[in-house]
């Protein structure tokens, strides 16, 4: 009854696919009544949705109850877990705080999980660091020496699978030296190379795969910060401190999320 | 510690709202939404030092779905709060009365309840995802993160979402539209 591409023209949908599969789905489309069908189903749902439901904001109440309990917790050191409730938390016996520390207890090990295992287990990591390292030798750093990014970018049309997004932040310290094309994950992936003051930051991207993105982690010293923009991933690498790494990650990703909009 | 606090203000708050949204939409009792996300906060605040992952909206929502379970399980142990055999479609409408669009004819606010009823009523797993996608516009990744499902139950659930809604609110909205155009 339902067509066996259904699930894979709602990524499409969803902008969930790369450039290739995307592609493949709308050829599918084409000849698919019934998923043609789907496609604009979905896009009425969706705009049913974002146009008719408003938003909502939490009141200025919570917000005032929520600061006022972080004060507390700020400024007491003996943690009592029952004391910043109103009516139903307040109420309970003891137990229900009890089960409350439990509770933190159990999100702390699930972040802790999260935030470890993937670097357990993922050899992208060590691939990433290895990149990273080997960049650091002598005339392997970059493959294109230019602080302009009208060089940079179209270099990489060249030589790798992906164009990332290139821009030289100079002014926040983050100065662009140039690009490098390098294998990573079965794909040709491209590089941008920053300096931050005596450090030098990695940028990898490459296409949006299968499978999860790791969560940011430290390897051998070296902090890897992740983020998906469009169907690319990326992935920063370097000795500088997370605040730094995650600064330039921040400014890349607001520069992908503008150039979409445009 | 005063450190700790501004990063905190600075990376989570900013998704408080998103926060509120979540928590108005998988609970059935809008009194219960604000201690739940107030909980949440304070147990994102606690974590925050852990924290290193860069999707602080999905890291924050994932504490907020844990903690309405956590509420919703002392509620029925306890009978405290007896869940309703129906939805109330007042509960989803207060969420957006917060905020009321100055263009909004009433024909636009019934079709907005409606389609608050509607998804409302549907099962809380489908709505979730629902509601994360559209809603929220979280990736597929993310909204696994956060219903701590794996991406292909997203799909299969999100799809079912859509379909049941779509089964329903096309019916009865824009079928009613399609005759006044």
């Amino acid at each position: 009854m339902e067509c066996a591409e259904s699930l894979r023209v709602q990524a499409y949908f969803d902008g969930e696919v790369d450039a290739l599969s995307a592609a493949d789905i709308e050829r599918h489309v084409e000849h698919c009544a019934e998923c043609r069908a789907l496609l604009q189903d979905l896009e009425r749902t969706r705009t049913a949705i974002r146009r008719d439901l408003t938003p909502g904001r939490a009141p200025p109440e919570l917000h005032a109850r929520i600061r006022q309990a972080l004060d507390q917790e700020t400024a007491v050191n003996t943690p009592r877990p029952n004391r910043w409730g109103r009516t139903t938390w307040r109420t309970q016996p003891f137990w229900v705080g009890a089960l409350g520390g439990i509770g933190s207890a159990a999100v702390a090990a699930t972040l802790a999980y999260l935030v470890l295992s993937p670097s357990i287990t993922n050899p992208l990591l060590d691939d990433l660091v290895a990149a990273h390292v080997r960049s650091l030798m002598p005339s392997h750093l970059t493959d294109v020496v230019s602080t302009d990014r009208h060089t940079v970018k179209p270099w990489f049309a060249g030589h790798t699978d992906v164009s990332p997004v290139v821009a030289d932040f100079a002014q926040q310290g983050y100065r662009l030296i140039g690009g490098r094309a390098d294998y990573l994950d079965h794909q040709r992936s491209a590089v941008v190379v920053y300096q931050h003051g005596a450090h030098v930051i990695n940028v990898f991207s490459w296409s949006a795969s299968r499978g999860a993105l790791p969560g940011n982690t430290t390897r051998g010293g070296y902090h890897l910060a992740f983020w998906k923009a469009g169907d690319l991933e990326y992935c920063a690498v370097s000795d500088t401190g997370w605040d730094e790494l995650l600064g330039l990650a921040r400014l890349l990703r607001d520069l992908s999320s503008r150039d979409d909009r445009e | 510690m005063d450190d700790k606090r501004g990063r905190f203000e600075a990376e989570v708050l900013p998704h408080l709202n998103a926060a509120y949204r979540f928590a108005r939409w998988l609970s059935h009792s809008p009194g219960d939404v604000d201690d739940v996300v107030q909980e949440a906060l304070l147990r994102a605040f606690r974590g925050f030092d852990a924290l290193r992952g860069s999707d602080v909206k999905a890291w924050l929502l994932a504490i907020v779905r844990n903690c309405h379970a956590t509420a919703l399980k002392q509620q029925q142990r306890r009978a405290f709060v007896p869940l309703p055999e129906e939805h109330d479609p007042r509960d989803g409408y207060a969420m957006i009365a917060a905020t009321p669009d100055p263009e909004s004819a009433s024909i636009r606010r019934d079709d907005a309840r409606s389609l608050e009823r509607l998804l409302s009523a549907l099962p809380e797993e489908h709505r979730e995802v629902l509601v994360l996608r559209e809603i929220e516009d979280l990736d597929y990744r993310a909204i696994a993160t956060i219903t701590n499902v794996p991406i292909g139950t997203v799909m299969s659930r999100l799809a079912r979402a859509r379909a049941g809604l779509k089964a329903r609110w096309l019916t009865e909205v824009e079928g009613e539209r399609r005759g006044v155009r």
